[in-house]
Formats: structure tokens, sequence, C-alpha cells
């Protein structure tokens, strides 16, 4: 296990090589004009253009150009990210915590309810909960996320947003962003000291409850919107793989020896049922990191998602190239970890 | 167990009503547009401007929303020689940076000389180095790769000469030439002054002949005044963190503190939460993409939205016409030859095909539909209420009588008999100018079934590269002001060395004539009659078309008080001058 672990880890570098590769010959597709885009904010600079494609280099053959990034990289330096203004890893630095934290407070609904649907629907085959839980699934997995983000904001921000607050005694509200202004100002003026950058664990830090509820309740709905698309596929999973274990030999006989139903259905089948689970869910994460573009640009959550989606469309390359390589991490780190539980849960799975 | 739970419930309400309400001390500014950097030298986009506007100041400011009245800031009085090539400017006692520095005629001197030195390529400073050095290129650029020391000591004296101190404060600008257009330069943000040893301790420029060479082009935004400022203006940057920039009220402002305590400047790229932000209270101000959208707002309770007639946009939109087309490898221009098929390079060069065009542009259908009744027709690419606009001359407006005549006569008649098609573009996403394009589409396809015009967008990039390539054959840009002077735009439009003359092809000594003219006068009245000359000529020959400029507005909630537009701040007003209830 151990050395199946270096050997994964060692393969890294040659990932990231391939990926950063790719990701400099397409951009060589662009012309060196169509590049310096990304420092042309307004038509007045454009007078400048070729002047600009000069100061950054664009104008470089590739080689030139990818050597001189992979030196700059091995040194830390990732380059410059004209989407966030200021240095690609700075910007990974702060929104990476962001972007986790979502990713994994939205995996406990993601799971959750997907597992427990995906069991009560496979336990209760052609059923009106199995009926229920198959159009769940088939509706949350093809609505698309920013109908559901803008719908949920137009509804619980918008028209719900002062009755519920009135509702809750002023205590209650759900909207957008990470946390309340109050807080980012606090923050600014470093009164909320970021130790983490994960706002739940620095506002406990801190001992700043009323922080953790300000963040957890901003946190709602990009929550629901995550797991309303993501839970559904996992409830198809474990509705699928429930039922073939369901019809396995072995439960038979649990039953047949009189063991208690409920011993059966969630300690024999469901443990054995969660194994592509597992696998999937390796993935949700991954998915939940890298693709939550919509999510946070509607709920204004500051997370790298976000900013992609706007260096990409500025052909910001360094940030590209930044957060490909972050993906390429987390894709491999991702896959190492689904591997290594795979076989935790599963006694007869072992690497050499 | 069950205190515990209580206790801790009873903590966590607590604090949620701690932010339940919205802060009377803060302003909240919610906006798509990114910042690019804080450092005068180097910003150039609306974005950071309006923050720069706000942490620094120039000698002079404007009054109220007049872009033509001025009123003392930094400075207390000023002089101009007589040949309008010298400033002398009296400067304010008793300043303060935020960093807590004196301000003194050294931090203004720095502060020309810095972008001088610095001028890199992305960044406003061109304008201001035209009127100190024979070029608007950096020394690098402007010297090549065969200069010699002699001629880098050569630009050297031209920056040396160009801000010197009499005393603390008394400074004089020495121009390379008479610039009428010098004093509204100084009051733009490029020429915020900056605090000089607050930079020099934060590793900027040193201020010295011995390392200015190291310091020619560079990337400003890797050095300390890129996120770390220090001005005089009303508001300090406490952080930006690259999306949400907080300010708060200077103590020490010579003006006095100004009502509101903190500004958060934040980044919210969707507009539907920037909608609703305002409506719950969260936002105080939000950026608007369009006046269509306002319909959503409207009516809303606690929003308040600012719209005055005269509040007409200073960016100046524009049709052009590339009167010298590429024609190699560019789709747009189909078969090349005026066939039916396609247009030749010259397809517009030719004036009666131009004017062709201008008389099927609906200039009253595109502010009915596109502005939504509120927007102003342009004489010529000036905006109005700029020295030398003239609003009595004649325009082009739909007019398919007139039409006919030009169309007939273009290229000989050949136009109309063998009629054309080619491909006009825009920038996607930009709606104002793809309806402009496709309102002049459907009149010019309807005057003759041989003719073709389609339209097209595209990304921002290829848009760059494909017109800077001069393959554009038609295309909708636009141009806002950096310093409130009528060259700004006239230049840049109508002169054959201008900047979009490029992309134009544009090429006409008479007006060329013109332009000189109105640059090397000081004579206010004579730079009115010259420029409202550049309108006569440009009806006359039709080099571009002007489409109507929108009525500009303003969302807030209702409890900001004292918003007004002034075209030539970025954020339409100053944060000190508003209050909220």
């Amino acid at each position: 296990m151990f050395a199946y672990i270096v050997r994964r880890l060692l393969f890294m570098p040659v990932v990231f090589l391939g990926v950063t590769l790719m990701v400099v010959l397409l951009l060589q597709l662009l012309s060196p004009a169509q590049r310096a885009a990304a420092f042309v904010r307004s038509d007045a600079q454009l007078r400048n253009l070729d002047a600009i494609i000069v100061q950054y280099g664009l104008d470089q053959p590739f080689h030139v150009q990818y050597v001189n990034w992979m030196r700059e990289a091995a040194q830390g330096n990732l380059g410059y990210s004209t989407a966030s203004s200021e240095p690609v890893m700075d910007t990974i630095r702060k929104r990476f915590p962001a972007s986790a934290e979502l990713a994994l407070i939205s995996l406990i609904p993601v799971l959750g309810l997907g597992i427990w649907l995906g069991t009560l629907a496979a336990l209760n085959r052609d059923k009106a909960i199995d009926q229920f839980a198959r159009v769940f699934a088939i509706v949350g997995w093809s609505l698309p996320n920013f109908v559901l983000a803008i719908w949920l904001l137009v509804i619980f921000y918008g028209a719900l947003g002062e009755p519920l607050r009135e509702f809750a005694g002023g205590a209650f509200r759900l909207e957008p962003g990470r946390v309340s202004t109050s807080v980012n100002i606090e923050i600014a003026n470093g009164n909320f000291p970021l130790h983490t950058r994960f706002m739940l664990i620095d506002s406990i830090i801190n001992g700043r409850w009323d922080v953790f509820w300000d963040a957890l309740r901003h946190l709602v709905l990009p929550v629901i919107t995550l797991a309303a698309t993501s839970s559904a596929l996992i409830m198809r999973v474990m509705r699928s793989s429930m039922l073939e274990t369901l019809s396995q030999d072995y439960v038979r006989t649990a039953r047949a020896k009189g063991l208690p139903t409920a011993t059966v259905h969630y300690k024999h089948a469901r443990r054995n049922a969660l194994i592509p689970v597992i696998t999937l869910s390796g993935f949700t994460v991954i998915f939940l990191m890298n693709g939550v573009v919509i999510t946070e640009t509607v709920f204004n959550y500051p997370g790298l998602g976000r900013w992609f989606a706007t260096a990409a469309v500025n052909l910001d390359y360094p940030a590209v190239m930044g957060f490909t390589l972050l993906t390429a991490f987390i894709v491999v780190v991702g896959n190492l970890v689904v591997d290594i539980l795979y076989a935790l849960i599963d006694p007869r799975i072992r690497y050499g | 167990m069950t205190r515990l739970i209580w206790a801790f419930t009873m903590i966590i309400i607590a604090g949620a009503l701690a932010f339940a309400f919205a802060q009377r001390d803060t302003f909240v500014y919610q906006t798509p547009f990114p910042v690019d950097s804080l450092d005068p030298a180097q910003a150039y986009d609306t974005a950071s401007g309006v923050i720069t506007e706000n942490v620094f100041e120039t000698l002079y400011d404007y009054v109220g929303e007049s872009v033509t009245e001025f009123q003392p800031a930094l400075a207390t009085s000023w002089t101009a020689s007589d040949a309008g090539d010298q400033f002398t400017f009296t400067l304010r006692e008793g300043v303060s940076f935020h960093s807590g520095n004196a301000f003194t005629c050294a931090d203004v001197e720095y502060t020309v000389k810095r972008m001088l030195v610095h001028n890199p390529s992305d960044s406003g400073v061109w304008f201001m180095a035209e009127s100190f050095l024979p070029t608007q290129a950096n020394a690098n650029a402007y010297l090549g790769d065969d200069a010699t020391d002699a001629d880098y000591a050569e630009y050297w004296q031209w920056i040396d000469n160009a801000a010197v101190c009499a005393d603390d404060f008394t400074i004089t600008f020495n121009l390379i030439g008479p610039d009428p257009a010098f004093f509204t330069k100084m009051m733009s943000n490029v020429a915020a002054i900056v605090d000089r040893d607050h930079a020099i301790a934060n590793g900027l420029w040193d201020g010295t002949e011995a390392t200015w060479r190291d310091w020619v082009g560079v990337n400003l935004r890797d050095f300390a005044l890129h996120n770390n400022p220090s001005g005089t203006g009303a508001y300090r940057l406490v952080d930006w963190d690259g999306s949400t920039a907080v300010l708060e009220a200077f103590d020490a402002y010579w003006d006095g503190v100004p009502p509101i305590r903190n500004v958060v400047y934040e980044i919210v790229e969707e507009q539907s939460t920037r909608l609703l932000a305002v409506q719950a209270g969260d936002a105080d101000r939000i950026a608007v993409g369009d006046r269509a959208t306002l319909a959503q707002i409207r009516g809303a309770p606690g929003v308040t939205i600012h719209e005055d007639p005269s509040w007409v946009s200073t960016t100046v939109g524009m049709i052009f016409f590339n009167h010298n087309i590429n024609t190699t490898d560019n789709p747009d221009v189909g078969s090349g030859m005026l066939d039916g098929r396609g247009i030749p390079a010259n397809f517009f060069d030719d004036a009666d095909a131009r004017k062709c065009f201008a008389y099927n542009f609906d200039q009253d259908a595109f502010i009915a539909q596109v502005l939504q009744g509120e927007g102003a027709k342009l004489t010529m690419g000036l905006p109005t209420g700029f020295l030398g606009y003239d609003p009595d001359l004649p325009m082009y407006n739909v007019d398919f009588e007139a039409a006919l005549v030009h169309c007939e006569a273009a290229h000989g008649g050949a136009m109309w008999e063998q009629g054309f098609e080619f491909t006009a573009t825009y920038n996607a996403g930009n709606t104002t100018r793809q309806a402009a394009l496709e309102i002049l589409k459907d009149n010019i396809e309807f005057m003759n079934p041989a003719f073709r015009m389609n339209v097209r967008a595209l990304s921002w990039p290829d848009y760059l590269a494909f017109t800077d390539e001069g393959k554009g054959t038609m295309f909708a840009l636009g141009w806002a002001p950096s310093y409130a002077d009528s060259d700004y735009f006239v230049h840049p439009f109508y002169h054959s060395e201008g900047f979009y003359a490029g992309r134009t092809g544009i090429n006409d000594p008479v007006m060329d004539d013109l332009i000189n003219q109105a640059r090397l006068t000081v004579d206010e009245a004579e730079r009115e009659a010259l420029y409202s000359q550049v309108g006569q000529r440009a009806y006359e020959t039709m080099p571009m078309l002007p489409y109507p400029s929108p009525t500009t507005f303003i969302v807030t909630r209702d409890v900001i008080e004292g918003v007004y537009l002034n075209a030539m701040y970025s954020g339409q007003f100053l944060w000190k001058d508003i209050s909220k209830r």
C-alpha cells in the first residue's frame, strides 16, 4: 500500500508537466494580440496594444514562454492574474479554503441525502417512495445549476428574505456572499484574524460564534444548490448498488439465518453497496471544488470557480495555468484518497 | 446539557442580530468590474479610478457636475505662461498623506517624474508624456534597442526638466510645447499625487537619475503602490484582496472628515444578485448594465434611480468605416470585390458609400428601442458639453431619399448595380453596439435586395486582434474621456495619426490641419471654433458615424443623499460628498 501511494505521488510531476504543456500549446493557437487582451480593460488602452505585447513577452516563441513560466513556477511564482489583480499563488491561497469549505459542507447533504434516499428507494422498489426518489434524481440532475441558484436567490433572499427575518425575530436571513459586510470590514481591519481562511474554523478559533453563524447562513443557499445536483447522482448509484447487493447470496443467507431485517439491510447490504458510492464521492468532491463556477458566481461566493470563470473569459493565462495545476493536483490526490478508502472498506482489494 | 444548548443558541442569535441591520456608517457599492491597480501610474480602467479618485487627489478638481469649472484641491492657485508651455501652481499647506507624511512640492515633482520614468505600455501615462516629452512612449520603447547612454541622458533631461520645485509649495511644469489640454490632464487619475516618502520606503524608484533606467516600463502591479497606496484623499485604503476593497474615512483629511465612515467596493458579477442586494438593503449602490434592466427595480421600496436628461454619457459610441480594409485572409469581405458577393478594400473609401449607410441609420429608433427613450444624438464625435461641441451642426438620420442618391452614386454606380455583401463586427456582450449595427443592417438591406450586411460578435480578445490587423470592415467601438478636453476625442477619431487611424485607414489632410491648429492654440474661443469646423468637416465627409449616447443613471438606496454625476469621475461622484440617512 505504501509503495502504491509513493508511486502515485511520484507520478504527479508527470501529470503537471503534461497538463501545463497542453495548456500552453492550446494558448499558442491564439495570436499575441488576443492574449494581450487580458491587459486591455478599456478602449483607450487599445492604442498601445503592440507595446503591451512586447512588454509582457507575448510575442516570444512558445518554448521560451513555457520555459520562463516553468522556471518561475519552480520557485513558487505562478505569475500574475489580471482577473484577480494579484499573484496567482495569492489568489489560490485565499480562495482555495473558500471553495474547499463550500465543497466539504456540501458533501454532508450530498452524501447524506443521496445515500439515505438511494437506500430507501432500493428497499421500497417500485413503491411510491422509489418513484419519488427517481423523479428527484431526474429533476435534480437535469435542472441547470444557474436556474436553481437564481430561483433560490429570488425566493429566499428576495421575496422571502424580509418575512423570514421578521419571522425569526431578526436572527435569520439567507443572503449571498461569504460573510456579512461588517465581518468583511472586521477582517480588513485585522480585528478578525484569518488563521486558516476556513471561515467556520476561524470563527471557532477566534471564539466568534456570531461569525460562525453568519458564515453558516451564507452557506445555506449555495449548499442547497450543489446538493440538489450532486445528491441526485449519488442517490441513483446508491439505489442501483443496493438493489444489486440485496440480490446477493450472502444477503439471502443472512436473512435465512434469522437476522433482523434492519441488520441485514444496513449492516450487511448497505456497507457493500457503499463501495461504488465511495468512489463516486471522491469525484464529487473534485467536481464540487472545480465545478462550482455558476454557484459561486450567482451567490457571490469568493471561491476558485468564480475566479477561474473570469480568468478564462479574459484569457488570463497565468490564472488558467495555475488553476489547471491546482485541478490536476486535486484530481490526483482525490483519486489517491478514493483508492485508499476503497481498500479500507473492501478488504478484498489490496494494492501491490 | 440542556443549559449548554440554550446558551449556544442564545449566543448565535445575538450574533445574528448584530448583522441583521445595514450599518449607517457604511456605504456598499456592488459592481461587476474588477479593479486593475491602485497605482495611479498604472491604473487606466474605470473600476480602479473609482477607488483612486477617493484615495488620491489632484492639484485641482471639478466643481459639482461641471466638467468645465474647476476648484482648488492640492493647489490653491495657478498661472500659465502666455505661450501655454509653462504652468506654475501654488500648493496647499497643512495637508497630510494617509501615511502621516506631510504633503510638499517634492511629492508633486516625484509624481510627475515617476510617471514619465515608468510609463507602462498599458497605463494612461501616454497623454501626460506627450505634454512633457517628444513622445508618448517610455524611454525604452522610444529609444529602441540601439540607444546610447547619450540618448538616455537626453531623455532624462526632459523628465528632470518636467517638474521643478521653486520652494516647498510652488511647482512649475515645463512642457515640450504649448498644450491647451494640460490643465485638465492634471485633473486626471493618472496625475493623482502620490506620497514620495511612502513610495520610496516601500521599495519604489528612489527619484534619482542614478537608478531611473532600471524602472523604465516596469509593470507597477508588481510593486507596493499597487495595493498599498498612500494619498491625501478623504478615504484611505484598509484592505483590498483583489475582490473586495475596504476603505475608511481619513481622520486627518484637510477638508474635514467625510460623513460616511466605511466604504466597501465589492465585485458581484451576477446582475440579478446585485439587483436583489440593493432591494434588500445590503448594497447602497449597484452598477446596472443597461437601462432596460431598470424596469426590474423601478418603484422598488427603498431604491432610488437617479437620472437627469442632462446626464448624457461622455462615452462616444461610433460606427467606424474602414477606409482601407485588410482583405488578406479576411472572412468579412466575402469575395473581396464589388461583385455582389463581397466588398473591396476601398469600399468605404468612397464618401457616397459611407453616406449611403449614414442616411440609413435610424437615430430615433436607436434612442427609442435601445436607450429606452433616454439618449442624445451627437452631431460629431465629441461628448455634448465639451469645448467645441456644436449642437447646431447638421447630422445624419434615416432618410431613404437622401440615402438613395448616395447609394446610387457610390463607386460610380457599381455599388447599386452589383450590390455587396460584408460582415460588420462588435465585441460579444455589448448589446448596444450590436443593436446599432443591426438597425443599420435592417435599413440598408431594405434599400436594395442586392445589399447584404451581416453582423457578427467577436470575443473581446478576438475583436482587438481583428481590428488591430485592419480587418474590421465596419465595427462599433467607444471612447471615454481620461481628461476633459476635446482633443482627447477629436484626435483619436479623426486625425490620420490618431489612435483609430490604424484601424480605419482614415486620412484627411484638411481635418488633420484643423486638429493640429486646435492643439497648438491656447485661445479657448479659437479652439472652440476649430472644433466646430472639425464637426462640420465630419458631416461633409462622414468618415465615421457617431450613434446616440445614452443618458446615464445611478442606482442607490433611498437613504443615500448628495448623489450627483460628474462625467469625469469614474464613480460619477466622490464618496466624501454623500451621506447616509
